[in-house]
């Protein structure tokens, strides 16, 4: 074969070559077209997206101020109802204190009385309406009840009292929920600044959204069902005191 | 011995909750701090404290590390400090118990849970 031949003939398997390429090319171009038209329609998504999470984000640290003044709020109101049960607590000891007084005074009374009888002995009508009268100025049972009201009223406040701790247990719950507004706040600002689909995308799928990583709070704070926790607890403390060495219970408890 | 209570909490309403369980058994000597920095200030002033109720969770310094400072304060290691909080998962006890804290009473308790808590400590340090 000549060499001119064989120059043709690798002409001609380029040729054949490019013709495969533009096959091909013919049948990506649909898919190319499908691909530009698609992007044309998610641009203005994207668009409308950024909007909105610029609106989100203008919102945030408006919702975030709320959340604390509705701490602040139930904080103050919570401390107000503290002042109240203390003050119907310290009045309840007074009147405890002045039932205490008329029983000693009452006690006295009735010494007296006893004296009296015996200076009417053989005196039988004074000595009956004497004993009338003091059957029926007799303040024991009486005071005995009132006081039970009392003791009862006094449990009662000290009860409100304990069901406050609702407040701080909320107001944990509430900074969660702030540090976690905030945590998307910085988050949301820094997308809107540099919004596309790709940032987009990586932004969304690296966000966490860890209620526990800073802050003077429990995310898991709550008001109900507490008590098989304490138990749980009690079972944790336990357990540890088998685990441990008992020089290490020693150091730990003693 | 006469016992002097130190309340730690951020919380306005559970020092209060706190103070108040405790004048109800009988302990009316308290005094209070609102963090663990707080807190060590108000132990070094007063050598007279020898009971701490701290909280977990608090700003500036954490119940733990208030806990963990008392332990390496030769003059405070034996300090009896009990831990009122809201946390109650394992790993949270297990660190409580590393930094050495007497016992345990997570929040919302009651009387009754408190005073057993106290006793207990108080039962292993006399």
């Amino acid at each position: 074969m000549s060499i001119q031949t064989k120059n043709m003939s690798e002409i001609f398997e380029k040729m054949d070559d490019l013709k495969s390429v533009f096959k091909i090319g013919e049948r990506i171009l649909p898919i190319l077209q499908s691909l530009i038209d698609f992007m044309g329609e998610i641009i203005p998504m994207l668009e409308n997206i950024n909007t909105s999470i610029s609106d989100s984000t203008n919102q945030m640290p408006k919702v975030s101020h709320q959340i604390n003044n509705v701490t602040s709020a139930t904080e103050l109101a919570t401390t107000e109802i503290l002042d109240l049960v203390d003050e119907i607590s310290n009045e309840l000891n007074d009147i405890d204190q002045a039932i205490n007084k008329i029983m000693e005074m009452n006690e006295a009374r009735e010494q007296k009385f006893n004296e009296i009888l015996k200076h009417v002995e053989g005196n039988k009508k004074v000595i009956g309406l004497l004993n009338e009268y003091k059957t029926i100025s007799t303040f024991e049972d009486t005071f005995g009840i009132i006081r039970e009201v009392l003791s009862k009223i006094s449990n009662d406040a000290f009860k409100i009292t304990m069901s406050l701790q609702v407040q701080d247990i909320t107001s944990q719950q509430l900074s969660a929920v702030n540090h976690l507004i905030e945590s998307v706040n910085s988050r949301l600002t820094g997308l809107v600044k540099e919004i596309d689909s790709s940032e987009l995308k990586r932004e969304f799928s690296s966000m966490k959204w860890d209620l526990n990583e800073t802050g003077h709070f429990d995310g898991n704070a709550s008001y109900i069902n507490r008590e098989h926790v304490q138990s749980h607890v009690d079972q944790i403390i336990s357990d540890q005191k088998q685990i441990a060495s008992q020089e290490e219970i020693d150091k730990l408890f003693s | 011995m006469e016992l002097k209570f130190l309340v730690v909490d951020d919380s306005v309403t559970m020092r209060r909750i706190v103070n108040n369980s405790l004048k109800t058994l009988g302990y009316t000597n308290v005094v209070e701090a609102g963090d663990g920095k707080d807190a060590l200030s108000k132990l070094a002033a007063d050598s007279s404290i020898n009971f701490v109720i701290t909280d977990w969770n608090m700003p500036v310094m954490s119940g733990l590390e208030l806990s963990q400072a008392i332990r390496g304060d030769a003059k405070m290691a034996n300090m009896p400090i009990l831990m009122v909080t809201t946390r109650g998962v394992k790993e949270d006890i297990v660190q409580a118990l590393q930094a050495k804290v007497n016992n345990y009473v997570v929040k919302p308790f009651t009387p009754q849970v408190l005073k057993e808590k106290l006793d207990m400590v108080l039962a292993n340090i006399q």
